[in-house]
């Protein structure tokens, strides 16, 4: 899943659905935030927490000057933009420019939280199947016009339009439930089909194929986002390709944009309705895709926030201004059951997840702050009824997924008895990017350390061939990595459904189809607490039968300023907002 | 009437001249298509798809290969591609930039591209030019051992070293010069780049121009031109480096368009929105309209590099002036 | 010799001379009356070898590429460490080596300028590992760089030879078989090379690496595909200057095969050219070798190249700057003394650049 390229952000608040217990979780070497946000532990304390954090930060820059700065916010982007189409777009870096300037009908708060942004207020009917949004009268398109219902019903049928062919159209049918989305992507039904309708230029009313108890937090999505019909036709093609061709009902307007550019801006929308609380003068992006480049700029106060690369770890870890956050992906990797005789057998599977020291990978390797994850839904990113993480008890599946050489040497021979043989020689298929290929080096010496006889081939590749070749099943191992799009469990845990295309295994169980059936549309769609003890039940399925070997929960390590306050990350959907940043002189 | 027989010659030598351009022109023309045409079938070749996204499940990626045409043989492709080239459209990007005309990409990204290769090539030439006349003319001092030093080490190092190095201590330690491109501070900005990717050039031409120098100041006309009392300054530059530049110039055309495809790296580094990068990047997404633009843009500068050197050969070549001259 | 002296000073032109002992020694003028290499009847190749080792840069070069070989061939199982095993406890230490580092210089600690300020450690100290040397430091795996560098000089120095090799070969009978039969032959086969050479190297070269298997035998394949074109056109250029001369027609009319005289004939004749064109492909080679692997197109992991050692250690410059010394200075030291040693060759190659 491509969505966000590694780009995530600042965190002065880290915290996501449930308060990100920061990234650097598990070890204690990454610097006085991630510190502070361990010790927060639950939901309700990491709020606190982080609130805490921020103030420190702001009592060392107020101290020296308090005044808020005119100048722009210099921003370092790992990737560029690949479209500024809502519909269209898939990636990370672009969700947040296009939030930067558009506000769908909820926003995300500090912790991730859907709030009112469109819409002014709301109400679901009893059976949960319609939402009737009331849009607030104030919004308005930078060329003047008033947002309106009938732009959310534009932009919607854009993108469940076949024509359009939108990567995200799922995130209407199989996520958002809304009636006669699948059929129209199918082509079955005309777009006009689509349970989207404008009451009156006002009111917007969604019916959906059955409740969705996250359907709030998807409006901040950007597939999700309005665009005005009248302003589209005048751009056709060149919708979205340039300031001209962009309209703003948000936080800022984008004033420099050239397709695919390395540096471009924003300045703060002076009609944006809610004015008064965006305190940056403007936003300027500089895409920097070497990192040391970019370290070396933000010492010498180009930039006010950059990424960090782990390699470079070292030399910041003392920093105050270093930080580590959630990105939210899980890393793991995928065996082929289907066509792989020897990764079918369940002994040699879980010799290999035995084998792999999660720890070396994290703290010796990558060393940005990402935590060793051994639950096939990370954690810190999906807060249940109660409020608390899904998956923060990380021993669950203790059992059947840990770090055990012994345990490993153990099942290997009992998988190899099996199997009538004394050697084994494995491919994996690895992205040709940094991180990755860090990552798969450890683990074939790894593997070939632990377990005799074993041979691990590696076969590096652009990540497009790398998933082509997962999605044909030629391969043998495959690691690969998922981030959610929603702040559910279900955005893990539906992948590995019969057929579904992201089930590279092709692992197949009824009664696991049957849980994510029952959790999706069946009985306990509107039974949360219900729904929420089956979803472990599935998960304890995966991981029983090691359907993947989970690694680690992606972090990424970051400096910023210690004049800026104020930026909000997120694991989910919009990795960095900037409408309460604030950059002090 | 030598008079006339002059001019005659002079007539008959123009028409065989632009017989011979058009020619090569024509024959380029023909190359290029035939580039093309190879371009397409490596594409077809390309393991993966622009739309292998995990997202994206098969009746979607049917429905945008029906909408991009790629569904059709890979001649009808051809062709409605070079139907379309003809009137200036080359495609839409599938994943670098969602469905931006690549001429839009292009329009920023080449020029800063050839600015800055420009730059190098032009920074490299002269260089290494002033490097390779000292060392001949001084040849077997220590201001010959020093030149040569100086371009042994440039053709020794990869250029992205280079930039490192410059980058760190005139970016960051000395702040000299900007770490990023600046398209406001143009100049400041691309003059490590540009050095950096100098460094190859100008160590090339240093070394060829050195024993192009000494070869002809060795040769037989140069005698003659000394015993005939010519000396000096005149000695050296109307006549010796006149000759010298003919094998540089050939060597140089190619060093320009590998710079332009050579300098992703050091685009990378330096953050320049160039064309280099935005090659590597298409190639690894499968962007095949991008790839195929960029190469064939390379592919039709490099032969009409090539053909102008083809010509300039005859406007520098001795032989060919005293032929006009008679 | 003391005698000698005497005897020429207490002579006088009256008295008949007597040839005394000392003029019968050598005078030991050697200096003065070199002999004439010019015009000397001497074989071709003894004649170049003497003005190759007349050439201290050449020889120089020479050196250094055959202790390069030498290193490639044993340095890998001198330090006691294995290329590709990782030892995570082991990661990011600074060149450390017995003896020297009793000297100050080379004793495992570095210093790191940090966002915070600089500072300096010693990690061997820090974790005791007293018994612990890594010559040229270890990488963030924990991996000896002296092993990988060697293990990297050799791939390196394997995929440039090789490609090199089979870019002479197809280079040369590709540009001779152009060349002499010429005419339409010739015309087609420039066209096919026109085209070639056309489509830039880049492109071409990492296609191929995405539609082939990664690894040594592609990253050759790729390089060979790309660097015949240059070999072909001096062998063009060599068979038109020579296809015309008497011992071409004399085999002609003697009846030789083609094939004969393009091989057997000519071939000889031009070996000069080719030699040093070879001995400058080798570094091309080595660097686009490098140039790939800092794309991310080159030799698998864990294998290692000086190219992938030095993108690899790229990303450490400002954190661990050793790990990328080692690499880059062995690199360079390839890219000199091979063009050293083909600066060298063309020089005792050329007639025209013989001194006169």
């Amino acid at each position: 899943m491509r969505k966000t390229k590694a780009i995530a952000a600042m965190a002065m608040a880290a915290s996501m659905v449930v308060g990100l217990a920061g990234c650097g979780g598990g070890s204690s070497a990454y610097g006085t935030s991630t510190a502070a946000a361990t010790e927060a532990g639950t939901a309700a304390t990491t709020a606190d927490a982080a609130a805490s954090t921020s103030t420190e930060a702001a009592a060392d820059t107020s101290a020296a000057d308090g005044t808020v700065s005119t100048e722009d916010l210099k921003v370092m982007m790992e990737t560029p933009v690949e479209s500024l189409d809502p519909q269209q777009a898939t990636d990370g870096t672009s969700f947040e420019v296009i939030a930067d300037y558009t506000d769908g009908l909820m926003q995300m708060d500090a912790d991730g939280q859907a709030v009112n942004a469109i819409a002014e207020s709301y109400e679901t009917s009893d059976d949960g199947l319609t939402w009737t949004f009331h849009l607030r009268q104030d919004a308005k398109w930078s060329n003047g016009t008033p947002v309106t219902a009938k732009d959310f019903v534009f932009g919607w049928q854009r993108a469940v339009d076949p024509d359009v062919a939108s990567e995200y159209a799922y995130m209407l049918s199989d996520i958002g439930q809304v009636k006669n989305a699948q059929d129209i992507i199918d082509g079955k039904k005309d777009k006009s089909e689509l349970g989207v309708t404008a009451v009156d230029d006002y009111t917007l009313k969604v019916e959906l194929n059955a409740p969705v108890s996250y359907f709030l937090s998807l409006m901040y999505f950007p597939t999700f986002y309005p665009v005005n019909e009248d302003f589209f036709n005048t751009c056709a093609d060149t919708f979205g390709t340039s300031p001209e061709t962009t309209l703003s009902d948000g936080a800022f307007v984008l004033d420099s944009y050239e397709p695919a550019a390395t540096e471009f801006h924003l300045t703060k929308n002076p009609d944006y309705y809610d004015a008064d609380r965006v305190q940056l003068a403007g936003i300027d992006y500089q895409v920097i895709q070497d990192s040391q480049q970019a370290l070396m700029s933000f010492q010498n106060g180009e930039l006010d926030m950059t990424l960090v690369n782990g390699d470079q770890v070292d030399q910041v870890k003392d920093d105050p201004q270093f930080r580590s956050v959630g990105a939210g992906y899980l890393w793991y990797v995928s065996p082929n059951m289907a066509a792989v005789k020897e990764l079918a057998n369940d002994n040699i599977r879980k010799a290999l997840t035995f084998a792999i020291d999660r720890s070396a990978i994290t703290d010796d390797v990558l060393k940005d702050g990402c935590t060793p994850t051994y639950t096939a839904v990370p954690p810190q990113f999906a807060a249940g009824p109660d409020g608390s993480d899904f998956s923060a008890d990380q021993e669950m599946f203790k059992d059947v997924c840990d770090t055990d050489p012994d345990k490993a040497l153990e099942y290997w021979n009992k998988g190899l008895e099996e199997l009538g043989e004394d050697s084994l020689e494995l491919e994996m298929v690895v992205d040709a990017d940094d991180a990755p290929q860090k990552v798969a080096t450890v683990l074939q010496e790894q593997w070939q350390t632990t377990l005799p006889g074993l041979t691990i081939t590696l076969k590096v590749e652009p990540k497009k061939q790398r998933v082509q070749d997962m999605q044909d099943g030629n391969f043998q191992l495959g690691l690969t990595r998922w981030g959610p799009d929603y702040a559910d469990p279900m955005t893990y845990l539906g992948m590995w459904v019969t057929d579904n295309s992201n089930n590279y295994g092709l692992w197949s169980n009824s009664d696991y189809d049957d849980i994510i059936a029952e959790c999706t549309t069946g009985d306990l769609a509107t039974d949360a607490e219900g729904r929420w003890t089956k979803l472990y039940d599935a998960e304890k399925i995966v991981m029983d039968e090691s359907v993947i070997f989970p690694l680690y929960t992606q972090c990424n390590a970051e400096m910023i300023s210690s004049k800026v306050e104020g930026l909000e990350t997120h694991p989910v959907a919009l990795n960095r907002v900037y409408k309460n940043t604030v950059k002090y002189e | 009437m030598p008079e006339r027989t002059k001019k005659n010659s002079v007539g008959k030598a123009s028409k065989i001249v632009r017989k011979y351009i058009i020619k090569r022109v024509l024959t380029s023309i023909f190359t290029l298509l035939v580039i093309l045409l190879v371009l397409f079938i490596l594409m077809q070749l390309m393991p993966g798809s622009p739309f292998n996204d995990e997202k994206l499940n098969d009746s979607q990626r049917a429905t945008l290969y029906a909408k991009y045409g790629l569904d059709q043989p890979v001649i009808v492709q051809f062709g409605r591609y070079v139907k379309n080239m003809l009137t200036g459209d080359f495609g839409v990007s599938y994943n670098i930039s969602k469905n931006t005309p690549i001429s839009q990409l292009l329009k920023t990204r080449l020029p800063i591209s050839i600015k800055i290769g420009g730059a190098a090539v032009a920074m490299g030439a002269l260089v290494g030019l002033i490097l390779g006349l000292l060392a001949a003319l001084k040849h077997d001092t220590w201001v010959d051992t020093i030149c040569t030093i100086i371009s042994v080490i440039g053709v020794s190092v990869p250029s992205y070293v280079f930039a490192l190095l410059l980058s760190y201590q005139f970016g960051f330690r000395l702040k000299i010069f900007p770490m990023l491109f600046d398209a406001k501070r143009m100049l400041a900005s691309s003059f490590l780049p540009s050095v950096s990717l100098s460094m190859f050039t100008m160590a090339s031409i240093a070394r060829f121009t050195r024993s192009e120098m000494l070869e002809v100041l060795d040769s037989d006309y140069m005698l003659l031109a000394e015993s005939k009392g010519i000396s000096g300054s005149s000695l050296i530059f109307r006549h010796a480096l006149r000759n010298a530049l003919i094998p540089i110039i050939t060597v140089l055309a190619p060093l320009i368009v590998d710079l332009m495809t050579g300098s992703l790296v050091v685009e990378k580094i330096f953050a320049i929105p160039g064309v280099g990068s935005l090659l590597v990047n298409a190639i690894q997404s499968n962007d095949y309209n991008v790839v195929i633009s960029l190469a064939f843009i390379y592919s039709a500068m490099y032969i009409g590099i090539m053909l102008v050197v083809d010509i300039l050969y005859g406007v520098i070549d001795p032989r060919i002036r005293l032929a006009k001259e008679g | 010799m003391g005698k000698t002296k005497t005897a020429a000073a207490t002579y006088t032109p009256q008295q008949p001379y007597t040839p005394v002992d000392s003029d019968f020694v050598l005078k030991h003028n050697e200096g003065e009356i070199a002999i004439d290499t010019n015009f000397a009847s001497q074989s071709f190749w003894k004649d170049v070898t003497t003005r190759f080792f007349h050439k201290k840069s050449a020889v120089a070069g020479l050196f250094i590429v055959l202790f390069l070989i030498l290193m490639a061939i044993i340095g890998p199982h001198v330090s006691g460490y294995d290329y590709s095993s990782q030892n995570l406890a082991n990661k990011n230490l600074a060149p450390r080596i017995q003896g020297i580092e009793n000297l100050g210089i080379l004793d495992g600690s570095e210093t790191m300028s940090t966002t915070t300020g600089t500072k300096k450690t010693n990690a061997y100290a820090e974790k005791k590992l007293y018994d612990t040397f890594y010559w040229f430091g270890s990488d963030r795996y924990g991996r000896d760089i002296w092993t990988r560098t060697w293990t990297g000089t050799r791939v390196s120095l394997i995929i440039a030879v090789a490609a090199t090799f089979i870019d002479m070969v197809i280079g040369l009978s590709y540009g001779l078989v152009s060349g002499y039969f010429g005419g339409k032959t010739d015309i087609i086969m420039q066209r096919i090379l026109e085209v070639m050479n056309g489509i830039p190297r880049l492109v071409i070269v990492t296609l191929l690496l995405l539609i082939l298997k990664p690894g040594m035998l592609t990253i050759i394949f790729a390089l060979m595909l790309t660097e015949w074109v240059g070999m072909s056109r001096i062998a063009r250029a060599e068979m038109l200057k020579l296809k015309e001369q008497e011992f071409v027609l004399a085999s002609k009319t003697l009846g030789a095969h083609s094939f004969h005289i393009i091989f057997a004939e000519i071939l000889p004749n031009i070996i000069g050219p080719v030699i040093t064109q070879v001995m400058f492909s080798i570094p091309t080679a080595i660097f686009t070798e490098a140039f790939l692997s800092f794309v991310g197109l080159g030799i698998p992991v864990p294998q290692c190249s000086l190219g992938s050692l030095i993108s690899d250690g790229y990303n450490s410059f400002t954190t661990h700057p050793y790990q990328i010394v080692a690499p880059i200075v062995v690199m360079a030291l390839l890219m000199l003394s091979f063009n050293l040693i083909a600066d060298g060759l063309r020089e005792a190659l050329d007639p025209k650049m013989k001194e006169m």
